[in-house]
């Protein structure tokens, strides 16, 4: 079976069936539906982090790099005025994203622990001001999409991406995808090599594996699919800029991760949309509610380390 | 490039690195000997410069503000050390980020509670306001070269402290094995209560000497802490000596950078560090 813990069932059990209705819920109540649109594309990108992080242990501090790069390489290779077609595009934007992330990784998987979490943090930083600074991409301001693609795929147009609701559901079934994509990893012979090298990497060496060739391998996929939850965040607002490579953006999604359960992937889900409902009441309770966010993130780490799947994981076993 | 041109930016370049220096100095030594890696070390240069402006306007003295600034940095980090920080020397380097973003994003609150966001300046203290004619064009203001002064003075105390006195023992002692110190005798606990207080007081004092030369505005400790991590990543973790190499080379690099080649100077630092990860991985002193 591909997803194996309970508490992974029925959280898929409960959170697909009610993301699937509920734009009937909201009906046209776009701010809404865009508002979880958002938070979706968001959870993308935290589970792609929180494999890298939680079942690779390849703990990095600048994922919001491929995030933002998503974005830009969009603006670079389309052309600004014509209407291209979303899927042709998908895969130019993962693929460069890859190629970008195959080059930097041979830098950056030469290091390890801290140094790791520093390096990738300055490679971020030097794409950050890289289009921070540049003219040609607006500097701070970033850059305006005035054109959407249009998702036609073997004459078959499903998605209209100007439609809030279209847009919904072609994040829900991304997001979905990856989920299991990333399943299906975890399973295969590839994914036991990995957790081997997670729980020792010396030994895993002994065992005769390469152990760069696999962390590089899992290091590109999850840029690339970093660098898609990018793409599509960009695509939602019609914009690109710097703040989307900023360190922030990376520090948020691995606090995310954390709350959700680092390394159990569903996890990355169920972290984004409690970070997000908290930030969005406390924002309404007291505009510093960045202190209040800072304390919660100080009490989670304090006491509650394996974060809500892992909580959920072991009130379950408890029970049965 | 005329001579005086190129002499300014060499002075430019040092002072910057200089600077560098006492920020990068304290996030390597708690590194070094508590294996603590405080992404809120960028907030205490920020604390510091706040700190500076908030008693200057008070008191009108900038020495007394300093000294005021540089004592209130060591208690907050005595109580960070003692109430947060204490708890995760057993737990991973994820941690110990997730810990420390956290204590970013409340001093960043605390700062905008207290301070509001409007960029903020201090005026330059009243001997330290001068120049020193270069050229008939030319000058080059007091307070920097004071900067710079101050800064190799910290570095020298710090070299005497680490190598001479019994703390300094203590300190070395504790970054080679910290279960034998502890069987020494010794208060380990004590001593990494004092090295982060330490580490927290270096990163004030420089906001407050920076207070006079930059505008003190939000965010400004995120961007000293990247360039931080630039330095410390060449010169090795938990060097102090790899900490003062890796500090010039960054302020030099990025001085002249801005001025050969305007494209890419704020890329430039981190060109150079990628060219150094290459060579050596672990940085150019690592221990």
């Amino acid at each position: 079976m591909l997803f194996n813990k309970r508490a992974e069932r029925i959280f898929i059990w409960v959170f697909f069936p009610l993301a699937l209705m509920m734009p009937l819920f909201l009906e046209q109540n776009t701010f809404y539906v865009s508002k979880l649109t958002t938070i979706m594309i968001f959870a993308l990108f935290v589970m792609s982090l929180d494999y890298l992080v939680g079942r690779c242990g390849l703990i990095t501090l600048g994922h919001a790099m491929f995030y933002g790069l998503g974005g830009y390489i969009f603006v670079m290779i389309a052309p600004e005025y014509e209407v291209v077609n979303f899927w042709v595009y998908t895969f130019y934007i993962c693929a460069i994203a890859a190629i970008v992330a195959l080059v930097i990784g041979l830098l950056i998987l030469r290091t390890s622990g801290i140094y790791m979490i520093m390096i990738t943090l300055a490679f971020a930083q030097m794409a950050f001001y890289y289009f921070s600074d540049s003219v040609d991409f607006g500097g701070n301001d970033g850059v305006f999409i005035y054109v959407k693609p249009e998702t036609s795929l073997f004459g078959l147009s499903l998605f209209d991406l100007d439609n809030p609701t279209h847009f919904y559901y072609l994040c829900l079934l991304s997001l979905f995808n990856t989920m299991a994509f990333f399943k299906i990893i975890m399973r295969s012979r590839f994914g036991r090599v990995m957790d081997a090298i997670h729980e020792n990497p010396g030994r895993t060496v002994a065992l005769g594996y390469n152990v760069f060739f696999f962390r590089l391998i899992s290091y590109t996929l999850a840029s690339a699919l970093g660098a898609y939850a990018g793409y599509l965040f960009t695509l939602q607002y019609g914009f690109v800029n710097p703040s989307m490579l900023s360190w922030t953006t990376s520090g948020t999604a691995l606090v995310m991760s954390i709350l959700g359960g680092m390394g159990s992937i569903y996890g990355a889900i169920l972290g984004t949309i409690v970070y997000e409902g908290l930030h969005y009441s406390l924002e309404h309770l007291t505009e510093h509610w960045l202190l209040l966010m800072g304390a919660l993130i100080i009490l989670m780490v304090m006491v509650f380390k394996d974060g809500i799947a892992g909580y959920l994981e072991k009130l379950l076993e408890n029970r049965s | 490039m005329t001579t005086t041109l190129f002499l300014v930016q060499l002075i430019n370049g040092l002072q910057y690195g200089l600077l560098l220096f006492l920020i990068a100095s304290g996030l390597t030594l708690v590194f070094g000997v508590m294996g603590i890696l405080n992404l809120a070390h960028g907030s205490m240069f920020m604390i510091g410069a706040y700190l500076a402006w908030y008693f200057v306007e008070h008191t009108g003295s900038f020495g007394l503000s300093a000294v005021v600034s540089a004592i209130i940095a060591l208690i907050i980090g005595i109580i960070i050390e003692r109430t947060l920080i204490r708890h995760l020397y057993r737990r991973n380097h994820l941690d110990q980020v997730l810990l420390t973003i956290g204590m970013i994003f409340v001093f960043n609150a605390l700062q905008s509670i207290l301070w509001g966001n409007d960029p903020l300046g201090v005026a330059v203290p009243e001997i330290l306001s001068g120049s020193i004619p270069l050229t008939d064009v030319m000058e080059y203001p007091v307070y920097r070269i004071f900067v710079a002064v101050f800064c190799v003075l910290i570095a020298i105390v710090m070299y005497y402290t680490i190598n001479k006195t019994r703390l300094g023992m203590l300190i070395r002692a504790g970054e080679s094995n910290r279960e034998m110190v502890e069987c020494l005798g010794i208060d380990i606990s004590r001593l990494y209560t004092i090295v982060f207080a330490i580490g927290v007081m270096l990163a004030a004092v420089a906001g407050v000497i920076s207070a006079p030369i930059t505008s003190i505005v939000p965010g400004m400790g995120e961007h000293v802490l990247i360039a931080c991590f630039v330095v410390v990543v060449i010169g090795g973790m938990g060097s102090i000596k790899g900490a003062f190499i890796g500090a010039l080379l960054v302020g030099l690099v990025d001085t002249f950078a801005s001025v050969l080649v305007p494209q890419l100077s704020s890329m430039m630092i981190y060109i150079l560090m990628a060219f150094i990860l290459l060579l050596k991985p672990q940085g150019l002193f690592s221990s």
